[in-house]
């Protein structure tokens, strides 16, 4: 071929048909192969293969009321073993103030208090202690419990038998879930609604006036029943074991009590058990999850195995949901689901079915118009925008880029967009036309002229575009990045391969003149 | 070889710039206008920037009014839409809180449980998150206003920047006061359409001002208001063309895209619509406002 390089032919080429062939893989759609090939495929994403995208945000409030109730706790603990007495305890938002009766030892329980929680901010004036949570002490809760919350909801997940799902911190406080094919969220939700926390308690069933008059002496606490609100129970506030000695808990069936929870703990909290109920024979034990009373038998023998049962009035999906959350852990403060979107698989079958048509109409539309317009230029623009169509698809492959439902309505966007380069040069190629006669000179400056035009326009495309997936989010980044790879492809398709179809074809036409 | 092409002549001739006080007023008017209803009517936020529920369902043999029965007996506040064919109803909720919603969607599924076939789609969003998104989404417009000032700034004379970005501050409030007087739902869907408004109608405009440019250089005698002119004619066809393609393509979006995405498909039809005015009637008047080449006092 006249006037072109065979190099730049070669590139030409082989770059179309790479971009052809890397498509094959997202055309076939084969879900399950293995294939090295064909596995670089589009990901769909959520809006259109359906499933559940949940947002949660780790209550650190929570935490940080607890944090202080254990400030509260220790400096009570240590003024009684240094013999002063407290006169009065003020809670505040980021900050305990504890008055002294008298100013004599104040520093040595701020010392021994600094020995047990390094990092919190403590000031003394007069006979007051402030102990305050500082920003950096905040951090250290929030670092560490947003670290066991994903532990703990991975686990949970996993044990709900979810395929492929992606769990992973976003911002500060919050967790991102995305569960594929989920088609029941509610029960996802269930399980991850709860802290459970769970701790077995003495019961104190002497001391009544306290429960009467609804007020816990120091080192007890008052805690209501699951089902019957009117019915308390004053309780040892130091739990004898929790949640964290369990190595195994599954739904049982028990003859008498129905269904149940079996468990084992592991030798610690066995030892700790067992010692408890040895001493305990006669009372009651309560099982306390996420702050109410599930059950609180007797204590009728030493319970030394290590293993037990809870009972309550479970149905068997209750019964196993709980067991699974028990085996998984709990979380160190409740999550709360902050944003949710749960697509079903019949929806999102029907966006790629609706976008797939929308595409082809538009790509048909347009390529009409195009040789309407512009004849046997406008059909290599057509192959080209054909090409285009391919390149993206292959880009988005083999990138692993998620595609969604915005991302589709980009590549439709693209398609009307993308000729404009031809467009552009087709119309540079008109003016030069009517300047002089030589067709590759005409076609050369055409192309030559429009050159920084397509550049700078589509640049300020791309800037849209780049700033949409900095702010978007999920299904919008989606767009954005079909829509940069549009563009990207389309100043590739204009300037390479429209060129060299038009030199092609002007060689073999053998043209003399040009009128566009 | 044929061509419609020749329909537009290759160099026409017709004097937009004439009629630049006219196009003028009208789209000061139109700004007024959009900002007026923007402040008093605003626009029919979705979900995503209101907070909420959204429930989409398709019944058997039940119509929208039963459904609403059954459910406006629990709920005061529930609103329900077909949503492209009577069989697929929209249900959406307000909600005070997080835990409130978690449990409102759990009651809706169950009371319309026996006349629905598939819940097709149920979204969340919170107060706080939505608050969020809705910054963030003004963040990305404002961005990428700045960020395409400074690049046309770079390319071209500032001067060029300035028309570019009243075209485009033009171009987002038009669209913003047709969305509203057409209560087009506005979610983070319509954000995108926006920015890509944004990129598209200065796509027009750079593509003009390039040929502004060009003829400054190559025209150094020419009246101002006959070199724009003649810029805007040169790239007419182009202008037309490519604004005819993009519209065909967002049309087939708009008719067979599907329910979900025919609001951006909308807003994008508005927009491309706006945008190509206005790079032909805002942008190049507006390089009027400043006195180009000083090389002719030095003649």
């Amino acid at each position: 071929m006249k006037n072109y390089p065979i190099w730049k032919s070669f590139t030409v080429v082989s770059l179309v048909l790479l971009g052809i062939i890397f498509a094959v893989p997202s055309i076939i759609y084969d879900e399950n192969s293995e294939n090295w090939f064909l596995k670089n495929k589009i990901n769909l994403g959520l809006d259109l293969q359906g499933g559940s995208y949940l947002l949660l945000e780790v209550q650190l409030d929570v935490l940080y009321k607890e944090e202080l109730d254990n400030f509260v706790d220790s400096v009570r603990l240590i003024s009684r073993d240094q013999a002063v007495k407290i006169e009065k305890i003020d809670i505040q938002e980021n900050e305990v103030l504890v008055f002294f009766a008298n100013k004599d030892k104040i520093k040595d329980i701020r010392d021994s208090f600094f020995q047990m929680y390094r990092g919190v901010s403590l000031q003394i004036k007069d006979n007051k202690l402030s102990i305050k949570l500082n920003d950096e002490y905040k951090k250290t809760i929030q670092d560490s419990a947003i670290k066991q919350s994903l532990e703990i909801v991975r686990k949970r997940i996993d044990e709900s038998g979810t395929k492929e799902p992606l769990i992973q911190r976003s911002g500060k406080k919050r967790i991102l879930l995305q569960l594929p094919g989920v088609k029941d969220p509610e029960r996802i939700k269930d399980l991850l609604g709860k802290t459970a926390k769970l701790t077995f308690h003495i019961v104190d069933d002497e001391n009544t006036s306290a429960l009467n008059n609804n007020l816990a002496p120091f080192g007890k606490m008052i805690v209501l029943d699951i089902y019957d609100e009117n019915i308390k129970y004053l309780l040892n506030k130091r739990a004898v074991v929790g949640g964290e000695n369990l190595v195994d808990a599954k739904g049982s069936f028990d003859q008498t009590e129905g269904h149940a929870v079996s468990f084992r703990f592991d030798t610690e909290g066995a030892q700790k058990f067992g010692k408890v109920t040895t001493n305990n024979i006669g009372k009651r034990m309560a099982v306390v999850l996420d702050g109410v009373v599930i059950t609180a038998p007797r204590i009728s023998s030493a319970i030394t195995g290590g293993s037990g049962i809870i009972t309550g009035n479970f149905n068997a999906q209750e019964a196993s949901d709980l067991a699974v959350l028990l085996r998984a852990g709990a979380l160190p403060a409740p999550l709360e689901i902050v944003e949710e979107r749960s697509v079903g698989a019949g929806l999102g079958a029907d966006s790629i079915a609706a976008g797939q048509i929308a595409a082809i109409i538009g790509m048909v539309l347009v390529c009409i118009f195009m040789i309407l317009i512009y004849g046997t230029f406008g059909a290599l623009a057509n192959v080209s925008l054909i090409v285009n169509l391919f390149i993206i698809i292959s880009l988005l492959g083999t990138i692993g880029a998620t595609l969604t439902l915005p991302g589709i309505a980009g590549i439709v966007l693209t398609i009307g967009m993308a000729v404009d380069a031809n467009v552009l040069i087709f119309e540079r190629i008109k003016e030069e036309s009517l300047k002089q006669t030589k067709v590759f000179q005409i076609v050369k400056n055409g192309f030559d002229r429009a050159m920084s035009t397509i550049l700078d326009a589509n640049i300020t495309t791309l800037i849209a575009a780049v700033l949409l997936f900095a702010f978007g989010s999920g299904p919008i980044r989606g767009f954005s990045i079909t829509l940069s790879l549009g563009v990207i492809a389309s100043m590739f398709t204009a300037l390479m391969l429209t060129n060299f179809l038009v030199y092609l074809y002007l060689s073999f036409a053998n043209k003399k003149e040009l009128k566009l | 070889m044929f061509g419609l092409n020749k329909i537009i002549p290759v160099e026409p001739n017709i004097n937009f710039l004439s009629l630049r006080r006219n196009f003028l007023i009208f789209s000061i008017l139109a700004m007024l206008i959009s900002i007026f209803l923007l402040s008093i009517k605003g626009l029919n936020l979705g979900i995503d920037f209101k907070g909420g529920t959204l429930i989409e369902v398709s019944t058997k043999n039940t119509s929208i009014g039963e459904l609403r029965e059954i459910l406006s007996s629990s709920y005061s506040d529930v609103s329900l839409q077909e949503f492209g064919n009577e069989n697929i109803i929209l249900i959406r909720l307000q909600n005070k809180n997080n835990q409130e919603s978690i449990e409102t969607v759990n009651s809706v599924k169950n009371l319309i449980q026996d006349n629905v076939v598939e819940f097709r789609r149920s979204e969340f969003v919170g107060p706080t998150i939505s608050s969020e998104l809705l910054f963030r989404g003004f963040q990305a417009v404002s961005f990428a206003l700045i960020a395409i000032l400074i690049y046309i700034w770079l390319r071209f004379e500032w001067q060029f920047g300035f028309g570019a970005v009243v075209a485009l501050t033009h171009d987002v409030l038009f669209t913003l006061g047709l969305l509203s007087i057409l209560n087009v739902e506005f979610s983070l869907a319509t954000i995108a359409a926006i920015l890509t408004i944004a990129g598209y109608s200065i796509n027009d405009t750079v593509v003009i001002f390039d040929r502004v440019r060009e003829n400054l250089r190559k025209y150094k005698k020419l009246e101002l208001v006959d070199l724009f002119n003649l810029s805007v004619n040169n790239t007419l066809s182009r202008t037309i063309m490519t604004s005819l393609t993009t519209l065909l393509a967002l049309v087939s979006l708009f008719i067979f895209g599907g329910e979900v995405i025919r609001p951006f498909a909308l807003t994008m039809i508005i927009g491309v619509i706006i945008g190509t005015y206005s790079s032909v009637f805002i942008a190049v008047p507006t390089l009027l406002i400043f006195k180009f080449r000083p090389q002719d006092e030095d003649d």
